[in-house]
C-alpha cells in the first residue's frame, strides 16, 4: 500500500493544510475542484488540479463517482478526504478499498460504527468507557416517560441517525416529553430520513472535551492530548484550546486512557476524536461519539505536541503504523485556536460571502494560520463560511490569551465582514478568562448581552 | 481623431510589458488585437452566439490544458476561425468517448450535420455512461477532445456551426 500520489477531495484550509503536508512528505497530489474553486489556493498549490463539476457541492465535491473517476483518471493512488463532505461516508472508504485506492482515514466498518450514535455509544460501553446515563432506542412517548423517571430530568431526546444538534429536544419535567418526543421524531425523520430516537440525562453544567488518537488499525493507539472545545453556538464551536485546563489532572488521566481504550477496542486505524462531555458539578465525564476524521480544531494539538497529524494519518493508512510510541508525545504549552467565518456576529451570523480587498494577518512566531484566502480573492456563497483559523501558542492559558488578542487587533480584513472581532470579545470575556464557561454559556450569556449592547 | 504609428508602437510596447495575456482595443472605428498566444482564436466579436445552457457561460473558451500536457509551439498551425461556432462542453468530469462502444463507428465526424436530438458523444463516469446531444441544428465543425481521455468540468468537446 505504498502512497505515491494523493487525491485530495476537499477544498479551502483543509485541502491546503493536507497539500502542505503531502508536499513536505515527497508525494504528488492532485486536487479535484469545483468550478468555483479553480483558481483558488490549492488548485493553484497542487501538483495538478482537476475542475469535477459545477459550484453546488452536491455536482462536484459530494460526488462519489466524480471524485473517485477523477482520481484514478489522475493516477492517484491514495485519497484524502479532509472533513465535511465525503470524509465520513462509508461508501467512499469503501469504493476506495474497491478501486484500490488507499483511502486516508479509518476503516469503512469503523466510519460506519461511529458514524450511527447507538453503535458508537455500544463500542464504548463494550470497551467499557463511561456514557451519558440514557437509554437505547424508544419508540413511544409512554416508553419515554417511564424511562425518564429512570434517567430523572431534566432529558434530552436525540436522533440516533443525528448530529449538529439536529433532532434534539429538551425536556425539564413530564409535562413537557410528550410534545419533545413528536417534534424530535418530526425532526429526526426530516434531516435524516430516519425518525429513530434515545434519551439521555441532561447535563446542566458542560463542557465539551475531546482527546486526540491515532491509532494504527492493529489495536495499538496513542493520544495526542485533550482540547476543550465549550465555546459553542447552535453545537458549532468556534473556539478551541489544548490541553484541557478545566479538569482535575487525575480525572484528564482518566479521559485520555478512556479515549485510547475505546479506539483500541476498535482496531481503530488512522486519526480521530474521542468526544466527550465534561460534567463540571459531578466531575465525571461521559462519551458522546467519535469523529473519523481529522478535525478542523486539530492544529491546537499540533501547536502543544510538535506533531503532523495529517503525516500520522498518511502513514497509519499506507500501513506504516504508528512510528511514535506514547512515550514520544510531549505536551507543553497551551494553545487557542479561533474559527474565522465569513459571518456578521450582529446580525445573527448571517452570512457574508464576497471579495477580499484586504487580508494582512500578523506574522508573528507564536501566530499559525490556516488559511487559503488571498486579498483579492472571493468567498464563494456555495460552502462553509469558514475562511480560515488562527492559531496562537503560549506558555500558559493566560500567554495564549494575550496573543490571540493581541493576534486579531493586528489582523486587517477589509471587503468581507468576519466574526475576528466577535471572537475577541469573547476571549477577553472575564468568564473566558476565568476559565468558567460551559457549552451554554456563549448562547446563555453572551449573545443575549450582545443583543441588549 | 484615429490612432497614430506612434500610438500603435507605445501600445505593443505597452503591451509586450504587462502580464496581460491578450487585449482587444477599439477607438473610433478602428481595431486592435494584440495577443501573446500564437493559438489564440483572435478577437471576440461583439456579437458572438451565447453558449448554450451550462454554468460556465461567462467563462471564456480557453479551459486551460493539464499541466503536464506539453505545450507544442507550432506556429505555422493553421489559424482557426471559429467565430460563429457553438463550443459544446463537458456538464462535468469524466472520461469522454466519441461512439458508443470500441467498436462502434463515431456518432459523429467532423462536417456532419447535426439536428438537436443527435447523441454526439458519451461522457462516463464511474461505468455510469452520459450521452450529450447536439443541443442545436448545424455542422460539427471540430472534435476538440480526444477520445477514451479525462475531460473536465466545462471542458470543449466540440465546436458546431449553427445553423439549418
Amino acid at each position: 500500500m505504498t502512497v505515491n500520489r494523493i487525491f485530495v477531495a476537499n477544498r479551502g484550509e483543509i485541502a491546503l493544510r493536507v497539500l502542505r503536508t503531502a508536499r513536505a512528505m515527497g508525494l504528488e497530489t492532485v486536487i479535484g475542484v469545483s468550478d468555483a474553486d479553480r483558481d483558488s489556493l490549492p488548485a493553484q498549490m497542487a501538483d495538478r488540479a482537476v475542475v469535477l463539476g459545477p459550484a453546488q457541492a452536491t455536482k462536484s465535491y459530494l460526488n462519489v463517482d466524480l471524485v473517485l473517476h477523477a482520481a484514478q483518471a489522475t493516477g492517484c493512488d491514495a485519497l484524502h478526504p479532509g472533513y465535511g463532505f465525503l470524509s465520513e461516508k462509508p461508501e467512499l472508504a469503501r469504493r476506495c478499498a474497491k478501486e484500490g485506492i488507499t483511502f486516508i482515514g479509518p476503516r469503512p466498518e469503523t466510519i460506519e460504527a461511529m458514524g450511527d450514535k447507538l453503535s458508537a455509544i455500544a463500542v464504548a460501553r463494550a470497551a467499557k468507557v463511561a456514557t451519558v446515563p440514557g437509554t437505547d432506542r424508544i419508540d413511544s412517548a409512554a416508553k419515554a416517560a417511564e424511562a425518564a423517571e429512570d434517567l430523572g430530568y431534566p432529558v434530552v431526546m436525540k436522533a440516533s441517525a443525528g448530529g449538529g444538534g439536529k433532532g434534539m429536544f429538551l425536556a425539564r419535567s413530564a409535562d413537557g416529553l410528550a410534545s419533545a418526543f413528536t417534534r424530535a421524531t418530526r425532526e429526526a425523520e426530516a434531516a435524516f430520513g430516519d425518525g429513530r430516537l434515545y434519551m439521555e440525562r441532561f447535563v446542566e453544567k458542560a463542557r465539551h472535551v475531546e482527546v486526540q488518537i491515532v491509532g494504527d488499525g492493529a489495536g495499538n493507539v496513542i493520544h495526542f492530548g485533550d482540547r476543550d472545545c465549550s465555546v459553542q453556538r447552535r453545537y458549532q464551536k468556534l473556539i478551541e484550546e489544548a490541553p484541557v485546563t478545566a479538569m482535575p489532572p487525575a480525572l484528564q488521566e482518566k479521559l485520555r486512557d478512556s479515549a485510547v481504550r475505546l479506539c483500541a477496542h476498535a482496531n481503530y486505524r488512522g486519526a480521530g476524536t474521542v468526544e466527550f462531555l465534561y460534567d463540571v458539578a459531578r466531575e465525571d465525564f461521559y462519551f458522546i461519539e467519535v469523529n473519523s476524521r481529522i478535525q478542523v480544531e486539530h492544529p491546537v494539538t499540533e501547536e502543544i505536541t510538535g506533531q503532523d497529524l495529517i503525516r500520522h494519518q498518511i502513514l497509519a493508512a499506507s500501513g506504516a503504523g504508528l512510528q511514535i510510541a506514547q512515550a514520544d508525545i510531549h505536551l507543553e504549552g497551551h494553545a487557542l485556536e479561533v474559527r474565522i467565518n465569513a459571518e456578521d456576529a450582529e446580525r445573527d451570523f448571517t452570512p457574508c460571502p464576497g471579495r477580499l480587498t484586504a487580508w494582512s494577518p500578523p506574522d508573528r512566531p507564536e501566530i499559525r494560520l490556516d488559511s487559503h484566502m488571498r486579498a483579492g480573492d472571493l468567498v464563494p456563497p456555495f460552502y462553509d463560511s469558514m475562511v480560515g483559523k488562527l492559531i496562537v501558542r503560549g506558555k500558559t492559558r493566560d500567554d495564549a490569551i494575550e496573543s490571540m488578542l493581541r493576534a486579531i487587533r493586528d489582523f486587517r480584513i477589509e471587503g468581507v465582514t468576519t466574526t475576528l472581532p466577535f471572537a475577541a470579545r469573547i476571549i477577553d470575556h472575564p468568564d473566558f478568562r476565568g476559565n468558567r464557561i460551559t457549552t451554554r454559556w456563549l448562547e446563555d450569556t453572551v449573545l443575549p448581552a450582545l443583543e441588549t449592547a | 481623431m484615429s490612432l497614430t504609428h506612434s500610438d500603435i508602437t507605445a501600445l505593443v510596447q505597452l503591451f509586450g510589458d504587462s502580464d496581460w495575456n491578450e487585449m482587444h482595443l477599439k477607438y473610433d472605428g478602428e481595431e486592435i488585437f494584440l495577443s501573446k498566444d500564437p493559438a489564440s482564436p483572435g478577437p471576440v466579436p461583439a456579437t458572438a452566439n451565447a453558449v448554450p445552457a451550462g454554468p460556465g457561460a461567462v467563462a471564456p473558451a480557453q479551459p486551460v490544458p493539464p499541466a503536464s500536457a506539453a505545450r507544442t509551439q507550432a506556429p505555422a498551425a493553421p489559424e482557426i476561425d471559429r467565430s460563429g461556432w457553438v463550443e459544446i462542453k463537458a456538464p462535468n468530469l469524466g472520461t469522454f468517448y466519441r461512439a458508443p462502444s470500441p467498436d462502434a463507428d463515431p456518432y459523429v465526424t467532423e462536417g456532419a450535420t447535426v439536428t438537436e436530438d443527435t447523441e454526439i458523444c458519451l461522457v462516463e463516469v464511474m461505468k455510469l455512461f452520459t450521452t450529450i446531444r447536439a443541443g442545436m441544428a448545424g455542422t460539427v465543425r471540430e472534435i476538440a477532445a480526444e477520445d477514451g481521455q479525462m475531460v473536465e468540468f466545462g471542458a470543449t468537446l466540440m465546436w458546431i456551426e449553427p445553423g439549418a
